[in-house]
């Protein structure tokens, strides 16, 4: 069962993906397309040349570079589908499910060390260095001249939000109380941030709350603008300066001048660490959830959902609810099974569990290279390696800069929206 | 068959981790650099956590696992979307990151000697070079201060670039035997630098540039060099994407070549220290102890360390390491920025300069387009934050030269700074005291002319009779008003 039988999520378009036609539903992305039609099998890794697909779905992690229309190098989690998109693998000869360098990952079980191989001699170096010429770099120049961006017009907002989860709507609402015009700038395609998953957790705000804040934003001459990418946001006299990709039919450039700005952009997934943790079929969880929850796309027949807590249970029970036969694992893995395509996870305690799909939900990273950007300070937290923001009681990171949510750290939804509300109140005021 | 990844986007497995751990690459800045963990399309979101747990398993302490420098833009970015914005409307004075103090420093890779007969200031190329020339030389009680990681200046930061189109004999000269000492390195010093000719295509916009490149093509003709000068369209045979509307003349010169350049600082530093050198980390600089015209001691922030002769290799801070001592250079550092784009599969042969507007850009061996452009209201200053109006007049810059480029995602930029002279000049030997020497300014070039000139200057200390460079390029030169300008600076 590739999609949940909702008529909602029944295809109405095609696209081209290695000469073979692929079902898809008009703007969802390409890699629910591809989940849904079976093909976790994306790419192939630079070196290796090792199978690889996607593993964020949500436009972190660069797993899913495919050729789309001609472009090199293109996110296929974050290219929506429409009739007659073709997409082509990379980096492969052949394709990514059929690539002749495989052969280099076979031939090198000790790794290549790539700063001593071929220095033995002059010429060998020299063809060392003419081959890796050759082998390195992903895509292929682009088939055609792309055509020039609209000229960016400045705009002025009292306060930009990065980020529409919980936290950043959270700030957005006591932004736009205050009267203040606020531009919530979010990445994806859909606002919400976490709330997209439907984990459902206890006190969680519902889905609608997030429709009820965009509308408050409205109302107080802001913006709630999806497919808002930041690319920057640089300190200025009495505020900030961003820059931000507007995605859509005719992408345009635009730059924000903002008295505040509330960082509340999240967290980035983070895979697992094991033998062969990157076979294709390995996801982040909540890209995963809300591929199902908003494409229907069912990834696979069995699934393992690794990680402890809530979180990972609420992944497990929606994966379940979607028919899938799902294992929470809780334990360390050792390694990972299968080819093409993950088959089994051997743990450390020598125990087998058979799936197709393993569901991430451990800890994630904090996105903090905005705030960090910004001047702010971090904290280590030593058990997962991860970095928070560590900000003021209110939020406070820098002159002008508020951060709030799990760019802080490990914090509940309606936690976060709380910690979003006093951040918002603060730089409504400070 | 054992792979655990690290990073994907490199294909950095825990193994190469702890490999470049046990070499005593331990600080998260220099694993990023010599594994590659952190420098693809993802730009370390997906593997910055896991690599930092990674190094505080094998015993890293927290401060060598401070998180890599935060690079913009976060989300790679087309040249095209870059170009929509104008650059006169963005300033220089807005950049990022903002520098926050460190909670800690990484530890030093070594104990601090009490004495040493040469201490040499800047773990630069410079420095480095010279270091591993000494101990070629039989002086092998040498020590070098770095004061950050190795790579952390203009050295680590630079675009690779080593051309021998040069406008006076003597910079042919250096730069021919940089080219043939580059040519060697991966077999004679046992690591790769990706020393690749592709060449170097100066482009002339106007008519004055073009005469200019042509009265270079007759010296460089004079000294034995293939430079040719090209029309547009034979200019578009060896870059067939360049628009040829952009400029009247090129010139050309097969055999310049561009290379990487970490790899050539570790290089020296492992030669060095195998040789008998002490190369010393997050160890800086504090003052001089002076006795009549000769420096006896060198203060450092972890202890003093009783010297013969002093070498000032410190790169855009040498004004302030000379000024520890009182002397006064006229060095000025001046930011330049530079960024990476997406990798692609081979399409770009030479290094491409615009002696029109200081644009510059080449192919690494990893696919990226490397390039920057300065700015001529840059003040001087030290500054290593990123702008947003270098992407802009990068953005513009790259893609009215090459079209086809305006589609190319940037990934990353950075900066680092020139080491200025008022005559784009080096200052090298004896200034202020008998056994203070110099050994910078060299205005945005020094890593090209490093080998070479380092292999002289280690030659001279060792006795030989100086060359002509030490004679010329003194610190006095500018107190006697010689200062004949070298004017083929770029980038």
């Amino acid at each position: 069962m590739p999609r949940l039988p909702d008529p909602r999520f029944a295809t109405d378009c095609a696209i081209t993906v290695d000469g073979d036609r692929v079902s898809a539903r008009r703007g969802e992305s390409v890699t629910s397309a591809l989940l849904a039609a079976g093909r976790p099998l994306v790419s192939r890794s630079p070196k290796y040349h090792r199978p690889r697909g996607p593993f964020c779905l949500s436009g972190s992690c660069a797993a899913c570079l495919v050729r789309v229309d001609g472009q090199p190098n293109v996110r296929a989690c974050e290219t929506p589908c429409r009739d007659g998109l073709t997409v082509e693998s990379q980096n492969a000869l052949g394709t990514a499910a059929h690539d002749l360098l495989r052969a280099i990952d076979l031939f090198t079980p000790g790794g290549i060390d790539h700063h001593h191989i071929g220095t033995w001699s002059q010429l060998a170096s020299r063809i060392t260095v003419g081959a890796s010429r050759q082998l390195a770099g992903l895509g292929q120049l682009a088939d055609r001249v792309s055509l020039p961006w609209p000229a960016a017009e400045e705009e002025r907002f009292d306060a930009l939000v990065v980020g529409s989860g919980p936290a950043g709507l959270g700030a957005a609402e006591a932004l736009a109380k205050a009267g203040q015009r606020v531009l919530v700038a979010e990445k994806e395609r859909a606002a919400g941030g976490r709330l997209r998953c439907r984990l459902d957790l206890p006190r969680d705000p519902p889905l609608s709350w997030v429709e009820q804040i965009a509308g408050a934003v409205g109302r107080a001459g802001g913006e709630v603008a999806l497919g808002a990418v930041v690319l920057g946001v640089w300190p200025e006299e009495g505020g900030a300066l961003a820059a931000m990709t507007q995605r859509g039919e005719s992408p345009r450039l635009r730059l924000v001048r903002a008295r505040r700005v509330v960082l509340a952009s999240g967290t980035w997934a983070q895979p697992p660490v094991f033998e062969r943790n990157d076979l294709p079929g390995i996801f982040g969880a909540r890209g995963l959830l809300v591929a199902l929850a908003e494409d229907g796309v069912v990834p696979g027949e069995r699934a393992a959902v690794l990680g402890a807590g809530p979180e990972a249970e609420a992944v497990a029970a929606r994966l379940g609810a979607a028919g899938m036969k799902v294992e929470l694992v809780s334990g360390e893995v050792a390694r990972g099974r299968g080819g093409r395509r993950l088959a089994a996870l051997e743990l450390l305690d020598g125990k087998t569990v058979r799936c197709d799909t393993l569901a991430v939900a451990t800890p994630r990273m904090p996105a903090a290279e905005l705030a960090r950007e910004a001047g702010a300070a971090l904290e280590l937290d030593p058990a997962t390696g991860a970095f928070r923001v560590r900000a003021g009681a209110d939020g406070r990171i820098a002159d002008a800069f508020w951060a709030a949510g799990e760019v802080t750290g490990p914090i509940g939804a309606a936690e976060a929206v709380e910690a979003g509300q006093r951040a918002g109140e603060a730089a409504a005021h400070g | 068959m054992a792979r655990n990844f690290i990073c994907r986007c490199e294909d950095a497995t825990v193994e190469d981790v702890r490999r470049a751990f046990e070499k005593g690459y331990r600080d998260l800045e220099s694993v990023k650099r010599y594994t590659g963990l952190g420098t693809g399309p993802c730009q370390g979101k997906t593997c910055l956590a896991i690599a930092a747990r990674e190094l505080l398993r094998l015993g890293a302490t927290p401060a060598e696992v401070l998180p890599f420098t935060v690079r913009p833009p976060l989300h790679p970015t087309p040249l095209a979307a870059l170009a929509a914005m104008d650059p006169a409307t963005l300033s220089l004075e807005s950049g990022v990151p903002v520098p926050v103090p460190p909670p800690a420093a990484p530890r030093p890779s070594a104990a601090l000697p009490a004495k040493a007969k040469v201490v040499i200031v800047g773990g630069g190329i410079m420095g480095l070079g010279l270091a591993y020339n000494l101990c070629r030389r039989g002086v092998t009680d040498v020590v070098l201060l770095e004061k950050g990681y190795l790579t952390a200046g203009a050295s680590g930061r630079n675009g690779g670039g080593v051309r021998a189109q040069w406008t006076t004999p003597t910079m042919i000269r250096l730069a021919r035997r940089s080219l043939e000492i580059g040519e060697r390195f991966a077999s004679e010093m046992g690591i790769n630098v990706w020393f690749r000719r592709g060449g170097y295509l100066f482009l002339a916009p106007t008519r004055t540039q073009a005469e200019r490149i042509e009265k270079n093509a007759d010296l460089h003709a004079k000294h034995g060099l293939r430079t040719r000068i090209l029309t547009p369209l034979e200019a578009k045979e060896v870059v067939p994407e360049l628009d040829e509307r952009r400029f009247v003349a090129a010139s050309w010169n097969p055999d310049d070549a561009v290379v990487f350049p970490w790899p050539y600082v570790w290089g020296y530093a492992a030669r060095a220290e195998a040789l008998g050198a002490k190369v010393l980390t997050f160890t800086g600089v504090t003052g001089f102890e002076r006795q009549g015209s000769r420096i006896t001691a060198v203060e450092t922030d972890r202890g003093r360390i009783a010297c013969e002769v002093v070498v000032n290799a410190a790169g855009a801070w040498s004004r302030d390491i000379a000024a520890l001592a009182g002397v006064k250079l006229p060095n000025e550092p001046e930011r330049h920025e530079i960024c990476v784009t997406e990798p692609l599969k081979p399409w770009l042969g030479p290094l491409v300069s615009n002696l029109g507007n200081g644009l510059y850009f080449s192919q690494s061996l990893r696919g990226e387009i490397v390039g920057g452009m300065g700015d001529p209201n840059e003040p001087h200053a030290i500054d290593t934050r990123s702008t947003l109006r270098f992407l802009a007049r990068y953005g513009r810059a790259l893609s009215e030269c090459v079209p086809a480029a305006a589609g190319l995602k940037v990934m990353r930029q950075w900066a680092g700074c020139y080491d200025v002279t008022p005559d784009n000049n080096p200052i090298l030997g004896a200034a202020g005291f008998d056994n203070f020497l110099q050994l910078n300014g060299f205005v945005g070039h020094g890593f090209m002319m490093a080998p070479a000139v380092t292999e002289l200057m280690a030659g001279w200390m060792a006795g030989d009779p100086p060359d002509e460079i030490f004679e010329r390029f003194t610190l006095d030169r500018f107190a006697q008003g010689d200062v004949k300008g070298e004017d083929f600076i770029i980038g």
